[in-house]
């Protein structure tokens, strides 16, 4: 992905404000329900409150019967039904439809039934009225007329106590007492006038009560209805809220568990996603800053370190051509080096070269004049000797040009290759060997008998002790001991070379220095102070080290260590 | 033969003092060879010598060591220094020295010869024979 760090850090924080926010929200709408279902539980009390209100004030309308009580009553029902009207539709859709539906129309019939009780309470009245006065007028005509021994007064207020009793019971036994009287009282006079219109009055009553009954047990019956559906309204809600709660209550515990374990992992999974390009970079640079300048910073995403990496490896690329630009000056340096080394050590090889070769010229010239001299008086004898002289001095002289030429030529070869140190130390020191006689300097020696083999090439390996050697006869200035020793170490793994001189010596501080490039305590035109520079990269090259210890006035010893030739190399 | 010229050759070269003894004793010195500067510095110890004919540079004890040593020892002594390597410095610090001359190998018989005959004659003492 191409993201930049900046984005995934937006990215890896937003993401959980981004939980924490939805959890909020969620949370926010949560307690909004509850306080919205809160406010059904309410509306359902108060709903059931209303209906047990209207079946109180039932009860006394119906104990009562009077208009004061249908009044009540009516508020009552009027206040229900404003309560029923005033809650909002979404609730009523919350709450199911179907109960409200049920509630309303009960609450019509039940206020329409109670309107129809009164007027029927009010014919009730009437009723009774009318029997009382037909009562009355039976009680008068009988008292008056007694035209009849069966229809005896007595018997007349026997029925009307019965009548009493029942409009005061009104119930089944009342009833049928009243009506097996009514019977006989039929059967004694059945076409007296006031017993017909007493008769007929009484079961008018009946008929109007029959009727009132079944009203009012109607009326109950939607009473309860009405408060069975407000219950169960309520009852509902709450069972609801419950659930609601319980459901929440898992959510809010899901929600946690997720939150707890996707949390870090995600929190781990940015962090790493941030770091891994920088680590991978941290890494490469670590590698490179160990000395593997051919490596490069991985290319990968496109973010900050994209640019970082970038820059880096053009920073790299600046510096690896830096580099090598700069080893090649050295190179050529060295190479300068070894040029101006070879000449400057030519002008000291020369004098030494000079009176090397003087001498068997000397030998030569000196025996061949003696024998052009005494020719004569010289015995076969003593010519041969001469001439033995001559032929072995004249050999002498070759082997010093060769030797000569091989300094000053063609050992062109760089290859590293199988080379046998103590050879290479005997060669060095037959290079130095008239700078050692010239300057009366003492050379002891302490090399290893037998060949010991390193990887390295002859001539740089040559190089390097020239250099330390002629290093050290400066320092001696006229007179001294040279000591060289050389063998390889316990374990057969290097071959030490101690080169040491009693000469001047090296002053601490500037130990450090010797090694510089360019670093020379001779005068102008003394040394070139490339000398131990050179060396040095030398033996870096044959994978050796190479060390210093000195002590002004006393001397100074340079141990060079070399790996000794394996044959896997 | 005690009034013959005593001349000493110091050369590390063996050939130089083989020759040389040869040539000088037919001039008629009485002639002692060594190839290492301090046998010649014992024997002058030892010895009288008029003239020491000697190399410079020979090892440890070099020709310059032999020079001191003879003039310390013998002021009238004459010495001619041999050398494979002629240096103007080395030349001056001889005469400076007191060496009678300076001769430059490879030098010729007659040049040498020349050079200690003037020498012997400078010692007013001309070899006999
Ligand atoms: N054996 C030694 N004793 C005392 N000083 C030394 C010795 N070897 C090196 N040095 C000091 O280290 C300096 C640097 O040596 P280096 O060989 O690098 O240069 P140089 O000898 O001055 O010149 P060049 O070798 O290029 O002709 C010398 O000038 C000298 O002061
Ligand atoms: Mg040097």
């Amino acid at each position: 992905m191409n993201l930049k760090i900046w984005h995934k850090m937006i990215i890896g924080i937003s993401i959980p404000a981004l939980i924490t926010l939805i959890g909020g929200f969620f949370t926010y709408a949560y307690i909004n329900d509850v306080k919205l279902r809160h406010g059904f539980v309410e509306i359902a009390d108060d709903l059931r409150e209303r209906v047990l209100e209207v079946r109180r004030n039932e009860k006394n309308f119906l104990l009562h019967k009077t208009d004061e009580y249908y009044r009540y009553s009516k508020d009552a029902t009027d206040t229900l039904n404003k309560s029923l009207n005033n809650i909002s539709p979404e609730i009523v859709a919350q709450a199911g439809n179907d109960e409200f539906l049920l509630l309303r129309d009960s609450l019509r019939t039940y206020s329409d039934l109670i309107h129809a009780l009164l007027k029927n309470y009010r014919q009730e009245d009437l009723s009774v009225e009318k029997v009382r006065e037909e009562g009355r007028k039976l009680e008068a005509f009988v008292k008056a007329e007694n035209h009849d021994r069966e229809l005896s007064p007595n018997f007349v207020l026997d029925l009307r106590r019965l009548e009493k009793n029942y409009m005061l019971f009104r119930d089944k036994t009342s009833f049928d007492r009243l009506n097996d009287a009514l019977a006989g009282f039929n059967n004694l006079a059945p076409f007296c006038l006031y017993c017909v219109q007493y008769t007929t009055a009484i079961n008018n009553l009946i008929s109007v009560y029959n009727k009132i009954t079944g009203m009012e047990n109607d009326l109950q019956g939607i009473g309860n209805t009405l408060e069975e559906t407000t219950d169960r309204i309520a009852r509902s809600e709450r069972q609801k809220v419950n659930a609601f709660f319980s459901s929440t209550q898992r959510l809010l515990l899901i929600a946690l568990i997720l939150l707890c374990t996707f949390g870090p992992l995600l929190v781990y999974q940015t962090a790493s996603y941030i770091v891994t390009p920088i680590k991978r970079l941290a890494d490469i640079t670590r590698k490179i800053s160990q000395g593997d300048m051919t490596l490069r910073a991985p290319i990968k995403e496109h973010d900050e370190t994209y640019t970082l990496a970038v820059s880096f490896n053009r920073m790299l690329d600046h510096l690896q051509l830096t580099r090598s630009s700069l080893e090649k000056s050295l190179e050529l340096l060295h190479e300068k080096h070894v040029e101006v080394e070879k000449r400057a050590s030519l002008g000291f090889l020369v004098s030494g070269v000079a009176h090397e070769l003087n001498n068997p010229l000397n030998n030569i010239s000196l025996t061949a004049e003696t024998m052009k001299e005494d020719l004569n008086e010289l015995s076969a004898e003593e010519l041969k000797e001469h001439i033995q002289d001559i032929i072995s001095q004249s050999e002498r002289a070759k082997h010093i040009i060769e030797d000569l030429l091989d300094f000053a030529g063609a050992r062109k070869s760089t290859a590293m290759e199988k080379t046998d140190i103590i050879n290479v130390l005997a060669e060095s020191i037959n290079l130095v060997a008239n700078q050692l006689k010239v300057s009366h300097i003492h050379l002891k020696k302490d090399i290893h008998k037998t060949p010991v083999f390193i990887r390295g090439n002859q001539s740089k390996l040559e190089e390097i002790f020239v250099n330390i050697m002629v290093n050290a006869i400066h320092a001696m200035k006229g007179s001294g001991d040279l000591s060289i020793c050389a063998g390889p170490d316990g374990q057969g793994k290097f071959i030490t070379v101690e080169i040491s001189d009693t000469g001047c010596g090296i002053p601490g501080k500037d130990l450090k220095n010797i090694f510089e490039p360019f670093y020379t305590t001779k005068q102008s035109g003394g040394g070139t102070g490339l000398g131990l520079a050179v060396t040095h990269s030398l033996v870096e090259k044959h994978s050796g080290d190479i060390n210093v210890r000195s002590k002004v006035g006393e001397g100074t010893t340079f141990t060079v260590r070399f790996p000794l030739y394996e044959e896997t190399d | 033969m005690s009034d013959k010229p005593r001349l000493m050759i110091v050369d590390d070269e063996p050939i130089v003092g083989k020759r040389l003894k040869r040539l000088f004793e037919k001039e008629g010195f009485a002639v002692e060879t060594f190839t290492r500067g301090s046998a010649a510095i014992d024997e002058l110890k030892k010895k009288h010598f008029d003239i020491v004919i000697t190399d410079l540079m020979m090892g440890v004890v070099d020709g310059m060591k032999v020079l001191e040593f003879a003039k310390a020892n013998c002021p009238d002594i004459r010495v001619i220094i041999i050398t494979g390597f002629g240096k103007k410095e080395t030349a001056a610090e001889a005469c400076h020295k007191g060496a009678f001359a300076f001769i430059i190998k490879p030098f010729k018989i007659d040049e040498l010869r020349e050079i200690v005959r003037r020498a012997c004659s400078a010692l007013r003492k001309p070899p006999t024979g």
